[in-house]
């Protein structure tokens, strides 16, 4: 006993010392990731509020001598051309991606709910045949989809980016979708029936509301995806009233190579919706990976 | 499942299968939105894909007057010294950003797992990468990288570690880890997300067990957290060899897989191929060939999604 | 209210028969329990009542309507779920009020109703909260509430009690057998619970495999059990069922067990034996219509206690006998004490006889 009673607390030191360094060494790496996190953005942001002449300089200024947003008024003047074309890429991403979004969501929705209820022949054929869609780089689909895309008239428009970007989204989104109706009881939905619903009813009036997460993370993930796309984009458009913001900032600034400044505002302004976005609605986004993708 | 038919009595079980079809015909209603869409965007690509690899499509002439040369373009493509630098450009690309993204992302997670004040902002700090455009990302660390106002090189002069701010990214040698930290840079809080999410699955009860039972941490990571992990980190691990495999604007942006190919990955070739020398034919085997190589991978991502899932939900 | 008819009842899952050919009628107004152990197809047949599966063929009749195809919710039947399946976002009112937001009643109706459900069930206190903020009892009154309140022809339900404790358990017990008195509802219940089904139900169908097995009042499924299914699934403890050799001795009929002792049957006994397909038979026998002597008497069986389990009011002392376990239950008075040499008398007025070939009950005439 007395053996016992003597070595318990050494070994309760030796462990606390033990963990402490498994701390202090996560402690360590947390502030390098978040140095190499944040420091580009940062030198973004500093870049930004340059003016031409204070970006070009070496040794650079680590904090420029006269900060100005002259980059940001020139960006969002509509009087300017400048302006005009960003804002008008601007409104191009906006309606590409809110369109892609909620395309997505209507039809992954169904498919989700059916890939978890339903036992129809051939249901797991199908959903790992949309899950294998995300195998497949961009590019493979570049030239048949535009070769299909002006058969049906599509190209130049607005329509093929928001087809084909239906198809990144869906795969993931019906796999955490289905995820989640995994895990709501079918019994909810067989109460609703028998309560006088109808099989849609139960659905729409019962299970859509308790899916809600899956389905923000879902239009959350299909919004950034679109917004981000850059080689259909750049592909399938050729106008410059149609640009959205990736393509066309990259147009632009092959025109001005040197407008750093004005790059890091624009890259910074292009940022800014998906990352407002994203944070606001984080918490779903993992939750809806926890419950939908992980835990099986 | 009914998929699967036997060597024999296939006949006798399709009428079986047909007569279930017919009854679960309502169900299909709700899947056929997401398939339809699917199979415009990519069974007919795959099908015009394959076909135009075997025909010659010079430059300057109609798509519809190809002309078919068999397996030529294959024979060129595999003979030829470009394919293999980009092929060896493309390992080292996918290889080392899978493997160090995931790492990172791994620790990130394990690191934030515990709560302490501020957890919440460090993880969205995290995230934001992830977040932004790949084109603006691009672009920042270009600006970065830059061979004359860069400030790296502008640090590195400084410490008085280099006489004059090296070229990142002009370099043959540096190109390439150059881009890959980027790549990272903008990967890593994937792995992060998908692995936390993860870690929240692992059962308490176990951890305490084990710690009763006397292991150490490191001991309780490795014979319980990480093997509960597994299932999530081969997914993560090949979803992120996967969008390596396939990634284009880094690259494309940053150097248009220069100088002189050394950043040349086969995403970026096949498609300089395609739209910026008009030759589809060539192009197209070169994704025939990708596409193969994909499958392959293809199969493992299933296996393991399908051990994700066994669960079978069913009404 | 209405009765409930189900004629040669199937469904199949490919080759499997979840439910065989299962007939039998509930009466209007009675409390029926189909009762089994899992997977003896018993919620199968309760979700084809509710229509929230399609049968494979016979007939379901509610009232004298058949209803083989029509949709759960124009079935007028009410269900109450083993999890109690309340709508999580839903509040307690909002839960209550669905049935009758789905039949389109007008809004102070739905509250009139709402409210008088609430006060039968005693929980007005609760209506605003959210399920997950009640106990499992409250949860379980809700799911009965939102059954009641629109007064449906046939109320089903699915293992309500199995989620509860103990104590709760036999508390619901009564509250619903209560409910079924008062509004002489029609009720089935599933439960794989004998003895819920024993104590709180008119008649109780027996299932075991998607077969129909017994379908009677509980007194007499527990006095007079078809076969040896119903035998050992009925009555806690289990009755004690003996696999013997029949042969004739003296005129008479003799049960030899390969252990080498033997029992001779009485008159109406040896009849039913008579009728048995081979020498093959089971003696069935409950706990409490065995004696248990500590002293050699005429016509007792030796046998060696093996455990011995007093719970209080009575002692249950378990024995083999021809391989068999053997239940008697003996006042606490009588100590027994393990490895102890004990005689078993049966009660030949109260034994129960199977065919060994056919698990059947045998019967006199």
């Amino acid at each position: 006993m007395s053996t016992i009673a003597e070595t318990a607390p050494r070994d309760q030191t030796r462990r606390r010392t033990r963990f402490d360094g498994w701390r202090w060494g996560g402690r360590i790496f947390l502030v390098f990731m978040l140095l190499y996190t944040a420091l580009p953005m940062i030198w973004m942001l500093i870049t930004s509020i340059k003016s031409g002449f204070a970006a070009m300089q070496f040794p650079p200024q680590w904090w420029p001598d006269e900060p100005t947003l002259a980059s940001y008024q020139k960006l969002l003047d509509p009087q300017n051309s400048v302006g005009q074309d960003f804002l008008r890429f601007f409104w191009n991403s906006l309606y590409v991606s809110t369109a892609t979004t909620i395309l997505s969501v209507i039809v992954a929705v169904p498919a989700a709910y059916a890939f978890s209820r339903f036992t129809f022949p051939g249901r797991n054929f199908l959903f790992f045949a949309v899950l294998l869609r995300n195998m497949f780089p961009a590019v493979i689909f570049l030239v048949p989809l535009f070769i299909l895309m002006r058969a049906i008239g599509l190209v130049n428009t607005h329509g093929s980016l928001i087809l084909t970007y239906l198809t990144f989204g869906l795969p993931l989104a019906i796999w955490l979708l289905k995820g989640f109706y995994d895990n709501i009881p079918v019994q909810l939905e067989q109460a609703a029936r028998i309560d006088g619903a109808t099989r849609f009813q139960a659905f729409i009036l019962i299970v859509m509301p308790l899916s809600a997460p899956g389905i923000i993370a879902t239009a959350i993930y299909s919004f950034i995806g679109a917004w981000n796309e850059y080689i259909y984009a750049y592909t399938f458009l050729s106008k410059n009233e149609q640009l959205t913001l990736p393509v066309g900032i990259q147009r632009f600034f092959s025109e001005n190579t040197t407008d750093f400044p004005g790059l890091m505002a624009a890259s910074f302004m292009m940022s800014v919706p998906v990352v407002v976005l994203f944070l606001v609605l984080q918490r779903y986004f993992v939750r809806a990976l926890t419950e939908g993708a992980v835990k099986h | 499942m009914t998929i699967v038919a036997g060597k024999t009595g296939a006949r006798q079980r399709l009428r079986p299968l047909l007569r279930k079809i017919w009854e679960h015909r309502a169900d299909y209603a709700y899947v056929l939105p997401a398939i339809a869409v699917m199979l415009i965007v990519i069974a007919y690509p795959i099908y015009y894909t394959i076909e135009l690899s075997f025909f010659n499509t010079p430059p300057g002439l109609q798509l519809r007057d190809k002309i078919f040369i068999g397996v030529d373009n294959y024979t060129a493509i595999l003979t030829s010294p470009v394919f293999w630098k980009v092929t060896s450009n493309t390992l080292i690309w996918t290889l080392a950003s899978t493997f160090i993204a995931f790492v990172l992302g791994f620790g990130c997670a394990l690191a934030l797992h515990r709560d302490f004040i501020g957890r919440g902002v460090l993880r969205a700090i995290l995230i934001i990468p992830w977040v932004i455009s790949a084109v603006a990302a691009s672009y920042i660390w270009k600006w970065i990288y830059h061979s004359d106002f860069g400030i790296i090189g502008a640090v590195l002069v400084g410490l008085g570690l280099a006489d004059r701010p090296p070229n990142f990214i002009d370099s043959v040698s540096t190109v390439l880890p150059s881009l890959i930290v980027v790549n990272i840079w903008r990967e890593f809080p994937f792995a992060m997300i998908m692995m936390m999410a993860g870690l929240q699955t692992v059962p308490d009860q176990l951890l305490r067990a084990a710690k009763v039972d006397g292991a150490n941490a490191w001991q309780r990571f490795w014979h319980v957290t990480f093997p509960h992990l597994r299932n999530v980190s081969t997914v993560t691990i090949l979803l992120l060899a996967v969008a390596n495999f396939n990634s284009f604007i880094i690259p494309w942006i940053m150097t248009g897989g220069g100088p002189s190919n050394a950043s040349h990955i086969w995403i970026t070739h096949i498609y300089e191929l395609a739209f910026g020398r008009q030759r589809w034919g060539v192009a197209s085997a070169y994704s025939v060939l990708l596409f193969f190589i994909l499958m392959t991978l293809g199969y493992f991502y299933v296996r393991a999604l399908s051990g994700n899932d066994r669960k079978d939900g069913s009404a | 209210m209405a009765h409930v008819v189900l004629k040669d009842l199937i469904k199949t899952y490919g080759s499997f028969k979840a439910v065989n050919e299962v007939s039998l009628t509930v009466n209007d107004g009675e409390f029926v329990a189909l009762v089994g152990p899992s997977g003896c197809g018993k919620t199968t047949t309760l979700n084809l009542i509710a229509g929230l599966i399609p049968i494979t063929s016979g007939d379901i009749l509610i009232g004298d309507r058949v209803v083989n195809e029509l949709d759960p919710k124009d079935r007028d039947i009410a269900m109450v779920f083993q999890n109690y399946a309340l709508y999580p976002q839903k509040s307690v009112y909002m839960n209550l009020a669905f049935p009758l937001q789905m039949r389109k009643l007008p809004k102070d109706e739905i509250d009139k109703k709402v409210r008088e459900a609430a006060r039968v069930l005693d929980m007005t206190q609760l209506l605003e909260r959210k399920p997950r903020e009640l106990s499992g009892g409250q949860q379980q009154r809700v799911a009965l509430g939102r059954a009641l309140v629109r007064d449906p022809a046939v109320f089903l339900m699915d293992e309500p009690l199995s989620n509860l404790d103990a104590k709760l358990r036999v508390q619901m017990r009564s509250e619903i057998k209560r409910f079924h008195q008062d509004l002489k509802a029609t009720i089935v219940y599933v439960t794989h619970d004998q003895l819920e089904a024993v104590t709180m139900a008119d008649r109780m169908a027996v299932m075991n495999g998607g077969y129909l097995q017994q379908y009677d009042s509980p007194a007499q499924v527990f006095a007079h059990p078809a076969n040896m299914f119903v035998a050992s699934f009925v009555g806690s403890p289990a009755m004690s069922l003996i696999p013997l050799q029949a042969s004739t001795a003296n005129g008479g009929i003799v049960l030899t067990s390969a252990e080498g002792w033997s029992l001779a049957l009485s008159q109406p006994n040896a009849r039913k034996v008579q009728r048995a397909t081979s020498g093959k038979v089971v003696l069935g026998a409950r706990h409490s219509t065995i004696k248990l002597h500590k002293s050699a008497v005429a016509g007792a069986i030796p046998a060696k206690a093996y455990t011995v389990e007093p719970t209080g009011d009575v002692t249950f002392v378990q024995a083999f006998l021809s391989g068999a376990i053997v239940n008697i239950s003996v006042p606490p008075t009588i100590a027994v004490a393990p490895d102890e040499q004990i005689w078993l008398e049966f009660d030949q007025e109260r034994i129960h006889l199977f065919d060994g070939e056919t698990e059947m009950a045998l019967q006199a005439n």
